[in-house]
């Protein structure tokens, strides 16, 4: 999938992935789509990021975790895969 | 009788005439235009527009419903010096599409611009057998398999993911492939990262990977990149790509890359899997959501396995 993605994008072809989410569960054999919309207050590309540069992944422990004033959702859309 | 002169006028007449930035503009717009170089195909293998078409202008209305579908697409030709393009031009006028421009002063003039030219050349006989049956895909063809043997894609991981997606790559004929990964071959990575034998335990990913994506199609030039991702690499390690294939299998590389992708305008291909579950999306920088549109801050450690 994500090597079919990545031939659309390069050839200008078709419809990319973009602003969907695709999900795929084995098991049932089913593929479900989320739309995906820009978050306004996104701290990386919304309309007054705080992340302007990698300096947040410099810092030791959570280097990941979004600065102060986006405070962390705990809600359906925490990621819950890391496998890969 | 007409003159030469006489025809031109007419044409020029009927067609409106831009140049080469106004053709710059277009094509970085939202609705670039559909580029047709009118000149025979040996002139168009020489260098041409990046973007454009090669109809030659005796073939011109036989194949130009190929290309164009819509007669209201805007359209613009050009030749080399903007003469046969507008001459061209005022017969796809007559033929009833709406929204043809000449390119004047030709490709003379767009070169003489500075702006980026691409230079076709002749494809190897292996070359036109193994990538044969792209070139039956319209969407594909010649043209778009000279753009994959041009194009430069990064792989972040040479694991679950990273593994199946090179070598679906590097069959197709990316000319370069980036493979990024610090991780050395154990066997429990082998019932589902195809890239790696048995013979690898032990060794670098980077390394057998290489040497599987170049058995696969000895075409390609694989870069491999025996190190981590870093806050202190990463940006380096992108710009040289068109393409980034995020492949990794923990949150804080996730974050990293879509950070480093973002600032560094590179479309990110995003991928994850847990047991039987994946999921797949792209990041394309303003034109779509990032990773933190989607969770601005990963989950607590221990909540999830990495």
């Amino acid at each position: 999938m994500q090597a079919t993605e990545a031939v659309k994008l390069l050839l200008g072809i078709g419809e990319p992935l973009i602003g969907r989410l695709l999900t795929y569960d084995a098991l049932g054999m089913r593929f479900r789509e989320v739309r995906l919309r820009r978050d306004p207050n996104c701290p990386l590309c919304g309309t007054s990021p705080k992340i302007t540069d990698l300096s947040i992944h410099r810092t030791g422990g959570d280097a990941c975790a979004a600065p102060n004033g986006h405070p962390a959702t705990a809600d359906a859309a925490a990621p819950t895969r890391a496998g890969g | 009788m007409k003159t030469l002169r006489e025809m031109l006028a007419e044409a020029r007449q009927l067609v409106p005439e831009e140049g080469p930035e106004d053709l710059q503009r277009r094509l970085k717009s939202n609705t670039p235009p559909v580029v047709v170089d009118v000149r025979d195909p040996d002139e168009y293998r020489d260098g041409h527009i990046e973007a454009a078409t090669n109809i030659s202008r005796g073939f011109l209305e036989f194949r130009i419903g190929g290309a164009v579908s819509d007669p209201s697409t805007p359209i613009v030709l050009y030749c080399q010096t903007g003469l046969r393009s507008v001459l061209a031009a005022k017969q796809l006028k007559e033929l009833g599409y709406q929204n043809v421009i000449n390119l004047g002063g030709g490709y003379q003039k767009w070169t003489q611009s500075g702006l980026p030219v691409v230079k076709d050349v002749a494809m190897t006989p292996d070359q036109i057998q193994r990538y044969s049956r792209h070139f039956l895909l319209p969407q594909v063809g010649d043209k778009g398999q000279r753009k994959l043997l041009r194009s430069r894609v990064l792989l972040i991981g040479a694991g679950g993911l990273g593994s199946p997606t090179a070598l679906y790559l590097a069959a197709a004929g990316v000319g370069t492939l980036g493979l990024m990964d610090g991780d050395v071959v154990d066997i429990t990575n082998l019932q589902r990262q195809v890239l790696h034998t048995t013979a690898d335990i032990g060794k670098p990913k980077v390394e057998s990977g290489t040497r599987t994506l170049k058995a696969l199609n000895p075409d390609i030039n694989v870069i491999p990149l025996p190190t981590r991702i870093t806050v202190d690499n990463v940006m380096d390690v992108i710009r040289d790509y068109d393409l980034v294939v995020d492949g990794s299998d923990n949150f804080e590389t996730r974050y990293l890359v879509n950070d480093a992708c973002y600032l560094g305008g590179k479309t990110n291909v995003h991928g994850s899997i847990f047991q039987f579950e994946g999921m797949a999306t792209v990041f394309a920088p303003n034109e779509g959501p990032c990773y933190r549109c989607l969770y601005p801050s990963p989950p607590p450690p221990g909540l999830v396995p990495s």
